[in-house]
């Protein structure tokens, strides 16, 4: 391949289609314009990367001044460029050219991920929302055994959790109302904060957290104050679409469930405005959040 | 871990109070249960047995990064024989009793400078390096030998999918993304990185016998 390419080059530069610059050669053409590197860009799909991960198979646009489209080995000098990369992806880098040799650097994916589409989980690596994106609509069995979705709250910040009842370990759920707990009293007792706010924690599991179970255990956190924040359930078919918008991850194991923690603070138009992953925030942060996210309606 | 907090005994103020402190009495036991009953079933004490590959699997090329911010490429692991585990910090069940078991596959190679234990992280957004390095510290990672990776979670998700764990169908019940089974699982990777065999993380004798694995693998 090597040659061939060393050879394309040399035709090319000798045709005038990628002139090196100004000084125009003394000697004869071909020896003297190829001594200075040139670099193209190419964009193509990767469509195989050997062990050895020296070169990579690249089916190719036509790369201006240079070469047709065609599917060809590229070499690449450090080994660590290809890590992650795999057949199908969508990818542009820059090609260098040199007298004796020509390499491929700076790959970077430019759309579709071939061979991690394919693979488990990127329906959830597609799916997730960023700030900014808008929250699909969902609908929920409250703890009075209404129905309420997303949309009930439109003109108010929605800062929603998730839980189930009978969570064992106080660092997960109980943290997350407990937090929730927290920022309520922190907007009710500041006179300046908005009023057009809403909390909702969702359970996983609507096989035990009835709407009466729900409603007493948030009197556990709410205490008697029910306007603002609001227990619900959510049906399997629910979560299962609404959890990898939110990168959410949860299964049923050894008779629990077994989840991450993902927070999300809606604006009044249903936008996500923030996010909290973990718990390792505070009660103070999702107040500022719900300050910042009422603003807009 | 926090102590179970007081204010669940807050009461609502609500007038059936009898009736709600009968069924705060019964969330406190049922969850006590839950957690008693989920840790005793967690340990499993039968024999830690091999578990053969679903099919022919080898570590791919990755570039992660480690709890220390370190970019960490399978270069790096070259020639090493590797114990591989899977966790997302939030995990409150498995992930734990998982990692305790690496802990002491640590300890039992600790003077064996062809072994290296790695974490891969199923939840990135949340497992930053500062929140992997707390939970190596919380296991007694010894960063240099165990390392808790982090990183694209486009990459990590690959990685787990290709070079290790088959997926569960029929679980609607599953939002692990991919629907991975046996996450509960320690991988063995010979030094050609060849996926060798699974144990199960839950089992204690899962050490021991990742121990004599790794010792016959050196003998081949």
């Amino acid at each position: 391949m090597k040659t061939e390419l060393l050879l394309c080059g040399l035709l090319l530069a000798v045709a005038g289609c990628k002139p090196a610059a100004s000084t125009p050669p003394a000697d004869p053409p071909p020896t003297k314009l190829i001594l200075i590197p040139t670099t193209y860009i190419v964009r193509g799909i990767i469509q195989q990367i050997p062990p050895d991960l020296r070169h990579v198979t690249i089916k190719h646009e036509k790369i201006p001044g240079y070469m047709a489209a065609m599917t060809m080995d590229f070499s690449v000098r450090d080994t660590n460029a290809l890590a992650g990369f795999a057949p199908g992806d969508e990818i542009s880098c820059t090609l260098v050219v040199t007298a004796d040799d020509d390499w491929i650097e700076n790959l970077k994916r430019t759309g579709k991920i071939g061979g991690i589409a394919g693979s488990p989980g990127w329906h959830a690596v597609e799916a997730e929302l960023s700030i900014g994106d808008t929250l699909p609509d969902y609908e929920f069995t409250s703890e009075t055994g209404r129905t309420v979705k997303f949309s009930d709250f439109r003109g108010r910040a929605v800062a929603f959790t998730f839980f189930f009842t009978s969570c064992p370990l106080p660092e997960y759920c109980p943290r997350m109302n407990k937090n929730f707990s927290e920022a309520q009293k922190n907007l009710l007792a500041d006179t300046n904060a908005p009023t057009n706010w809403q909390m909702l924690s969702i359970s996983f599991d609507s096989a035990f957290d009835q709407p009466q179970i729900l409603a007493s255990y948030a009197g556990i956190y709410r205490g008697a104050n029910v306007d603002r924040w609001l227990f619900a359930v959510a049906s399997t078919n629910t979560l299962a679409s609404l959890a990898p918008k939110v990168d959410l991850n949860f299964w049923r194991e050894n008779g629990s469930i077994s989840h991450n923690l993902r927070t999300v603070v809606l604006d009044g138009s249903g936008k996500i405005s923030k996010q909290f992953d973990g718990n390792d925030w505070t009660p103070e942060q999702l107040a500022d959040a719900i300050r910042a996210a009422a603003k807009i309606r | 871990m926090p102590p179970a907090s007081g204010n669940k005994k807050k009461s609502s103020g609500r007038g059936d109070e009898k009736l709600f402190l009968t069924i705060v009495l019964a969330l406190a036991a049922i969850a006590g249960l839950g957690s008693w009953f989920a840790a005793g079933a967690l340990k499993r004490h039968d024999d830690a047995r091999v578990i053969a590959p679903d099919e022919s699997r080898r570590l791919e090329n990755f570039s992660l990064i480690d709890s220390a911010g370190r970019r960490v490429t399978r270069e790096d692991v070259r020639g090493k024989i590797l114990a591989v585990s899977f966790l997302f910090t939030s995990c409150s069940l498995t992930c734990p009793e998982v990692s305790k078991r690496m802990a002491e596959i640590q300890s039992l190679t600790a003077t064996d400078d062809d072994v290296r234990l790695l974490s891969l992280t199923v939840d990135p957004r949340t497992d930053t390096p500062p929140v992997l390095a707390k939970w190596g510290a919380r296991f007694g990672a010894d960063t240099n030998r165990w390392r808790l990776l982090t990183g694209d979670k486009a990459q990590l998700l690959w990685l787990v999918g290709t070079s290790f764990l088959a997926t569960e169908t029929n679980n609607p019940f599953n939002s692990m993304p991919g629907n991975f089974a046996g996450t509960e699982r320690i991988a063995v990777v010979d030094k050609r990185g060849n996926v060798h065999a699974f144990f199960d993380g839950l089992r204690v004798g899962t050490p021991a016998a990742v121990a004599a694995e790794i010792e016959k693998l050196r003998g081949e």
